[in-house]
């Protein structure tokens, strides 16, 4: 499956993507993520990732557009602020944070994964990881700007701020030393990655953000 | 005078030099820092039933601040807007340009800001009943939450409706679903602006509204 | 130390490398990653006169009042580092100097460097805006973030900066509060209300975008509270 013409735009603060698809071909995107489209592009809804994704508070459905008549051009745009990154995947299986998945290709298997209780990422993150397998274009997006870490050692993250992660690296959940540290330092929980592979992190999180606008609600 | 955009995309705001006796006109409470020796005097927003319209209805306020040079040494201010986001420039020779109501940063003496009537057809899409209509001879500086993209439409072109930011007269707009009705309920596009003619449009990348239903997941 | 800083000024991120032993003073909440070899301590922060600033206080101005100290052990460590909220990152090298920094932009400094909060003024140099500051000193780097794009005024005379856009300025400048317009009515009317002005010889260093702003617009589209 050859990658589908693309551009993102904005980045890594406000991004947008704009993939142009060829005549007859699909795209599946994000619910609620289009910005704007050709007319010739038409949209169905499939009801996608089944219970998992649901409790984990994302929308249960994934958009597929397809060109008719010729190509067609489509921009979609993330709900948080930040960046989006591409990946082609070649024949590889990729780890999404719950909110991170943007689009892919049809041949891209997209799945919902229970992490369990004690290896779920806590702290305002769901319990569920997106798993994207196969052979074609990926994209997922960030809240804040994404970086790419190569590890070969492993590496200690705040949950918040992991985006994606390849398959083969393993991971426990844990504090930052001790009990005592967590409620002082302030930290949440961190993932302690051992293996290597690629992870890729964003450079902000949505707790703290919620937690500055909460004195802006309106009072009942 | 100088005016130049810095911080774009996200955190754009308008560094202006003005020689001796020029001004320029900013919403109120755009003005982030001034030297000393500029004056500032607030003045009402047009006749007082267009500017009450606007204050309620545009998003605007009821006053706008006129910034002149009286001295004989050209002097710095800057300018800003209430959201992150990105700042364009436009220069008016005579046409006109619709934006949507709270888009306004500043403009030169010779633009006419006046609020018209948008149609129930922008009402049904969320965008509220009226547009900010900007003329005359000048320069117009406007922003919005996300980037800005400008795109040039010939024939029709399918936008998110809260993505729209402006467009040139001449446009007729209409409003549709996105898909099936199945499709657009559940697949979260809902209903999408069809804008048919030929001109330039003006999109930001991420809407107000999404972020704020997706933050209401994780307030307290 | 070695500090880059990363998508400035809307997402801005410091990657900071420390040598063996080295180490970096940082405020609680700040973590994006570590490398393996890095050691972390908690540290309270606390009042020269020896009380405990209150979590409440945490909440109010958000800013986590408790600091880590981040030390590299066998080898160079890498230490990620961000703010909470949307916003830029800057850094300066300190000379035995002074400078004032709003509570809630410090992020980083190295080990050498005197952190402060209980200095005269420190509980607001601003009535109205919900502030604490922090008094820096002595030598070596600090890390400060913002709301918006950050960039340093040189005073040399006299300058205006809304009080809502100041992030942190050099010992040594006379501050007052004091009208924008050339009247009262008109400062209230154009939605300006009190100004700082600095006066002076100095450094101010200036956000575009003020984070009330933004909450003010937002607000109303959000659930409501209890």
């Amino acid at each position: 499956m050859q990658s589908f013409e693309h551009t993102i735009h904005c980045k890594p603060d406000f991004a947008m993507l704009t993939v142009k698809i060829p005549g007859g071909k699909t795209l599946k995107v994000e619910a609620s993520a289009m910005a704007t489209m050709d007319t010739n592009l038409i949209m169905k809804t499939k009801f996608k990732g089944g219970l998992g994704r649901f409790l984990g508070g994302e929308s249960l459905f994934i958009n597929e557009f397809t060109a008719e008549n010729g190509p067609g051009e489509i921009s979609i745009s993330p709900t948080a602020p930040g960046d989006i990154t591409h990946r082609y995947l070649n024949n590889e299986t990729i780890y999404l944070q719950n909110s991170a998945y943007v689009a892919s290709n049809p041949d891209i298997l997209v799945e919902s994964k229970w992490q369990g209780l004690t290896r779920g990422f806590f702290s305002g993150e769901s319990l569920f990881l997106i798993k994207c397998s196969g052979t074609g274009d990926l994209w997922f997006n960030s809240f804040g700007g994404i970086v790419e870490l190569d590890v070969t050692d492993g590496y200690v993250i705040d949950t918040g701020h992991i985006v994606a992660f390849t398959e083969g690296l393993t991971y426990n959940i844990g504090r930052l030393g001790g009990y005592k540290s967590l409620f002082l330092s302030g930290e949440g929980l961190v993932c302690r990655f051992s293996g290597s592979g690629k992870i890729w992190i964003q450079t902000r999180k949505i707790m703290p953000f919620a937690w500055y606008l909460n004195p802006f609600r309106p009072s009942k | 005078m100088n005016v130049t955009i810095e911080g774009k995309p996200v955190f754009s705001h308008l560094n202006v030099v003005l020689e001796p006796g020029e001004s320029i006109i900013a919403e109120s409470d755009a003005m982030a820092n001034m030297s000393a020796d500029l004056d500032m005097e607030a003045k009402f927003n047009g006749s007082l039933p267009t500017a009450l319209v606007k204050k309620f209805v545009g998003g605007e306020s009821l006053f706008v601040n006129h910034f002149k040079n009286n001295t004989s040494a050209p002097l710095k201010l800057a300018l800003t807007q209430p959201m992150p986001g990105d700042v364009m420039e436009m220069e008016l020779k005579g046409n006109s340009f619709y934006l949507q109501p709270g888009a306004f940063v500043a403009c030169t003496p010779g633009i006419d800001l006046s609020v018209s009537w948008a149609g129930f057809a922008s009402m049904i899409a969320r965008e509220g009943l009226f547009r900010l209509k900007v003329s005359g001879n000048g320069k117009v500086w406007f922003g919005a939450f996300g980037g800005l993209i400008e795109k040039h439409v010939e024939g029709e072109y399918l936008v998110d409706t809260s993505h729209l930011v402006g467009y040139e007269p001449g446009f007729k707009l209409s409003i549709q679903m996105a898909g099936g009705i199945f499709s657009s309920v559940l697949g979260g596009e809902g209903l999408v602006t069809r804008m048919k003619g030929t001109g330039k449009i003006i999109i930001q990348t991420r809407s107000i509204n999404s972020l704020a239903t997706w933050v209401n997941r994780f307030l307290p | 130390m070695n500090i880059d800083i990363q998508y400035r000024p809307g997402s801005a991120v410091a990657k900071i490398q420390i040598a063996d032993s080295e180490s970096v003073m940082a405020e609680g909440g700040a973590m994006i990653a570590v490398s393996p070899n890095i050691n972390v301590e908690t540290s309270m922060f606390r009042k020269e006169q020896g009380g405990l600033i209150s979590a409440a206080k945490r909440l109010l101005t958000g800013e986590n009042i408790f600091l880590n100290k981040y030390t590299s052990s066998g080898g160079n460590g890498e230490v990620w580092l961000a703010p909470n909220l949307p916003g830029d990152l800057e850094t300066r090298t300190l000379d035995n100097e002074t400078i004032y920094v709003q509570g809630g932009s410090y992020l980083a400094s190295s080990g050498d460097i005197k952190l402060d909060l209980s200095f005269q003024g420190a509980k607001s140099f601003f009535s109205g805006e919900n502030l604490f500051w922090v008094k820096l000193s002595g030598t070596g780097q600090v890390v400060f973030n913002s709301y918006g794009m950050i960039y340093p005024i040189e005073v040399d005379g006299s300058h205006i900066v809304d009080t809502g856009h100041i992030v942190a300025f050099t010992d040594g400048l006379n501050f007052r509060i004091t009208k924008a317009g050339s009247s009262w009515m008109s400062s209230f009317l154009g939605g300006e209300g009190l100004v700082c002005k600095f006066e002076g010889k100095g450094t101010v260093w200036f956000q575009s975008h003020n984070p009330s702003s933004f909450g003010g617009i937002i607000g109303p589209m959000l659930r409501p509270n209890k």
